[in-house]
């Protein structure tokens, strides 16, 4: 006995691990007698677990196409919004500059009726003789 | 480095139904899940029902599992909740004595035999540990884990475990050693 504890002291691996007891624990493996225990323990997990992983799979693909939707329903309206905007917008812009441009119409108008001496018989240096004209056609 | 992918990877493939990152988380824990059920029934059968239903809980509530790449720590923690919850309940519905350390596994030859009256040996001492010491030794001296991957999973302090292990050590070592058909099974078992 004193020399199986004595090996027993000795007996540890580089990760600390107890050897003799690691040894005699293996009898506690359920492997220790029927090799294909894991096989078995896993496919009865992971048989029993098909159904939740078929859920999943179908809800992880359900979620990408209610993404897709949710995405084309939420950005359809705001598109179509956007544009309804954008051509009100435009068509009021138009609206808006027509009269500018009528306007310059006038004026170019309105300059093309005025005769061109008028003002400069104003200004002209003989204006000093126009007054005496001036005064007469006033008064 | 290691091409193996982290548990968090398998878990998040396993999220969307991937059943071969179920399969190596499966692979990866089920020896692990085994000797921590073990140590808290105490009990073949309850410890691979207790182990078995917990990757399944595990699925279930996969999204709870806040941190993926501590998919172990979180799987141990629904072991050993999921084997004190069996045992509450055989206890309660149990109408038969079973002894202590009784293993009701396949008839098997006669090597077999021999190892069966050791593991009655062993379940007897290891039932007198604590079971964080049942845990800590049997999840390090047979699973193999390191002190650093056991204070992770258990979520204690890695001198804990040590000390822990320690004196689970000691413990198992002087039970066996009052065992006097200890020796010549050790013998026969290396």
């Amino acid at each position: 006995m004193m020399a199986w504890l004595k090996r027993d002291v000795a007996a540890t691996d580089e990760l600390g691990q107890d050897m003799v007891l690691a040894e005699a624990l293996q009898a506690l493996d359920p492997a220790s007698d029927d090799p294909a225990y894991w096989l078995r323990f896993r496919s009865w997990v992971m048989s029993e677990a098909a159904s939740e992983l078929t859920r999943r799979r179908m809800v992880f693909k359900l979620t990408i196409e209610d993404v897709l939707v949710s995405w084309s329903k939420a950005v359809l309206p705001i598109a179509v919004a956007a544009a309804v905007v954008a051509i009100s917008f435009i068509r009021s812009s138009r609206v808006e500059t027509t009269p500018v441009a009528a306007a310059v119409g006038v004026e170019e108008l309105l300059v093309v009726e005025v005769a061109p001496e008028t003002q400069p018989v104003f200004l002209s240096p003989d204006a000093a003789a126009g007054v005496v004209a001036f005064a007469s056609d006033i008064f | 480095m290691s091409d193996a992918p982290t548990d968090g990877d398998l878990v998040r493939l396993t999220l969307k139904g991937d059943e071969r990152a179920f399969g190596r988380l499966v692979e990866r824990y089920q020896r692990p899940a085994y000797a921590v059920a073990y140590s808290v029934t105490g009990r073949h059968e309850d410890a691979e029902d207790a182990a078995q239903e917990s990757f399944l809980v595990a699925l279930d509530r996969l999204e709870a599992c806040r941190n993926p790449d501590r998919f172990g720590g979180w799987l141990m923690t629904i072991v050993r909740n999921r084997s004190k919850n069996l045992i509450r309940r055989e206890s309660l519905r149990e109408t038969e004595q079973v002894p202590p350390g009784a293993r009701s596994r396949a008839a098997t030859p006669d090597r077999v035999a021999e190892d069966a009256q050791l593991r009655e040996v062993l379940e007897a001492a290891l039932s007198q540990l604590p079971e964080v010491q049942r845990q800590i030794v049997l999840l390090h001296d047979l699973e193999g884990w390191k002190h650093r991957e056991i204070a992770e999973r258990l979520e204690l302090p890695s001198g804990t475990v040590r000390s822990h292990l320690h004196f689970a050590r000691k413990a198992l070592r002087k039970a066996l050693e009052a065992l006097p058909e200890m020796p010549d099974m050790l013998e026969r078992v290396q």
